[in-house]
């Protein structure tokens, strides 16, 4: 009886170890490999990562990868809170189109959704056209490729994710909670802020930290509204790994983005379970 | 049990046996007729498909998968990451850094004559721009320079490309489009803008002053040469550098450019098909490479593609020969850069572009 749960896990265990140790091993390992000529060799170094942290190019596109992440987290969440609060709280007959409106985004390819931004944001682009009609402004204005592009874009693309793991948490909130506090004489405002935001933390707290870790490991988007002038670490590391051909730096790159994020994402669940257990 | 059925199952234990000894030979034999051949997407793939691959299949009874994705050193990430059996038997469309590197790296099969004889009829430069015996070069073509001839007037060197404003002023602001230089045919541009300042491949100065020039009247910033495309047909870029085979297939097809040879030159690109040494039907590879290399072929592909054989004496029409390069004269001209100083010195040039481009 006892050996059955290791049973059980033993499977996943061996399929993560395989498919995820391993190659984070190996990568980890050609991080200090020297290349010379776009090849490895066999001599250890620190090159890589000293390249990299004395390149102001790459130190920027590191600090853009954790601003993006951190715009279109938090873009998500001030956007997709009142969405998924109205969602639960509606007792519209059309609840359930509403829902499904919102989830619709999903259905069409991430890098179909980012062309739409693409048409809409380029110099010669529909925003520019709407701009010069109204006499907003009198020359075109470059608002792609910029960081900026690639958060909309993101936020976007991001957006029903946070949504829904909102409404997992406000769903978990009973409504008798509220009536309560409202028959203890508390103001509509006053129960939001003090009885469902604070229950909503959690679903908050896992809606930034999903748009965040996908939006800092996101390439499509990026390289679509960013280009290659304006880089982030996906973009980097596959510039590296498959048009330069230097795999030792595109592994440090790939090592540097999944330290920093695995650190940023534990702090940010362990401030997210904190504010929970309060 | 009778003396039949006992017959009959000895029979069938023969024949069990019989096809269980034959049945990996069965299954050799028929994936030998199949050939899994590595190129690229876009307008490329249907023009292969139909002047190269279907007629291939037709005349050596096979079937040809067709994989086409990825650019040429996409490709050769696969034939690395895989250490020579990314799962095509010919990688179609690598160019000379790629082809350098595989030699370097052992992961590209050693041709001769005889896999493949037609390679004896290329052109006698070819292996100064590759080592010998490295692949079969099929295509040939050249950065050239291309305009809208609608909006602009016809330029005739590449500092109207790399100074646009002098000739044509602000009205080209925005119009102008530059690429990374993880396409060679940025790194081809930038080699012309340093001999422009008199510089080239050992001093790549006079690039980056023309490219800092230029960069106020850059509109847009791309890749892959595919990309450009949808910018050029929407009219948002005027001026490019641009292989010429891309760039007279959609001048054929409409589009409002006109490609022109500058004053100072070209830069000629071989696309090369080489066989990874984990190829699982190689033989079949090497006649797929000298099916490549054979005259008829050759012609058929130059006149769909907008390119150069890559062999003398493939007669071509006088108007389409005038856009490409064909006489011993024409490819002594063209210049080829050394491939394995570019392999070397891309990464710090991209960091270079970078830094003046972000």
């Amino acid at each position: 009886m006892t050996r059955t749960p290791w049973l059980l896990i033993a499977a996943p265990m061996a399929l993560l170890l395989v498919f995820f140790v391993v190659p984070n091993v190996l990568l980890l390992s050609t991080s200090f490999l020297k290349s010379e000529a776009q090849q490895l060799t066999s001599e250890l170094t620190l090159e890589n990562y000293a390249f990299l942290f004395t390149k102001p190019i790459y130190l920027w596109a590191f600090a853009r990868t954790f601003i993006v992440g951190a715009s279109v987290g938090l873009l998500t969440v001030l956007l997709g809170f009142p969405l998924a609060y109205f969602l639960v709280r509606t007792r519209s007959p059309w609840k359930g189109v509403l829902i499904a409106l919102c989830l619709a985004p999903l259905l069409a390819s991430v890098v179909v959704r980012t062309y739409g931004w693409y048409i809409i944001l380029n110099r010669f682009g529909v925003a520019n056209d709407v701009l010069l009609a109204l006499g907003i402004t009198s020359e075109r204005i470059a608002f792609m490729p910029s960081t900026g592009a690639i958060i909309i874009g993101l936020a976007h693309a991001l957006l029903p994710y946070t949504v829904l793991t909102i409404m997992g948490s406000l769903n978990g909130i009973n409504p008798n909670l509220e009536q309560a506090a409202m028959s203890l004489g508390a103001s509509r405002t006053r129960t939001f802020l003090h009885v469902v935001l604070p229950l909503s933390v959690p679903g908050i707290a896992g809606g930034f930290i999903l748009a965040f870790s996908i939006a800092i490991s996101a390439y499509a988007t990026p390289a679509i509204l960013g280009g290659p002038a304006t880089q982030v670490m996906a973009t980097a590391i596959y510039g590296f790994m498959t048009q330069l051909l230097d795999w030792s730096i595109g592994a440090a790159l790939a090592v540097v983005l999944i330290v920093s994020s695995l650190l940023l994402l534990y702090a940010a669940s362990r401030l997210g379970a904190r504010q929970a257990a309060l | 049990m009778t003396q039949t059925m006992r017959t009959k199952r000895r029979e069938l234990l023969k024949r069990g046996a019989a096809l269980a000894v034959a049945a990996p030979y069965v299954i050799t034999a028929r994936s030998q007729e199949t050939l899994i051949v590595n190129t690229q997407g876009g307008e490329y793939q249907e023009l292969v498909e139909k002047v190269v691959i279907q007629p291939f299949e037709k005349k050596f009874g096979v079937k040809v998968i067709h994989d086409a994705t990825g650019t040429a050193s996409q490709d050769y990430a696969k034939i690395r990451a895989a250490r020579g059996a990314p799962g095509f038997d010919v990688a179609g469309l690598l160019t000379p850094p790629e082809v350098m590197l595989g030699v370097k790296e052992g992961l590209l099969e050693k041709l001769t004559e005889r896999e493949v004889p037609n390679l004896r009829h290329l052109w006698d430069k070819t292996w100064q721009v590759i080592p010998a015996g490295s692949g079969a070069p099929h295509t040939l073509q050249y950065a050239a320079l291309v305009y809208n001839k609608d909006k602009l007037d016809r330029p005739r060197s590449w500092a109207d490309y790399w100074e646009p404003q002098k000739k044509y002023g602000d009205k080209v602001k925005g119009h102008v489009i530059n690429y990374n230089p993880a396409n060679l045919l940025s790194v081809y541009a930038l080699i012309h803008a340093a001999q422009l300042g008199k510089g080239g491949v050992e001093n790549m100065e006079p690039a980056w002053q023309r490219l800092k020039a230029q960069k106020p009247y850059v509109g847009v910033v791309v890749t892959g040469s595919a990309e450009a495309v949808p910018h050029f047909e929407n009219g948002q870029v005027w001026i490019s550098p641009y292989w010429s085979a891309r760039s007279g297939y959609y001048i054929d097809r409409g589009l409002p450019f006109e490609m022109i040879i500058p004053a100072e030159g070209v830069i000629g690109l071989l696309d090369v098909a080489c066989v990874p040494v984990g190829a699982k039907n190689k033989k079949l590879a090497y006649e797929f490479l000298n099916w490549r290399l054979d005259p008829a072929v050759q012609r058929a592909w130059a006149l769909a593609y907008f390119s150069s054989p890559t062999r003398p004496g493939v007669e071509l029409p006088a108007k389409f020969a005038a856009s490409q390069i064909v006489t011993q004269e024409q490819i002594a001209k063209t210049q080829f850069p050394d491939s394995e100083t570019i392999g070397a010195r891309r990464k710090d040039w991209t960091l270079k572009w970078q830094e003046i481009m972000a």
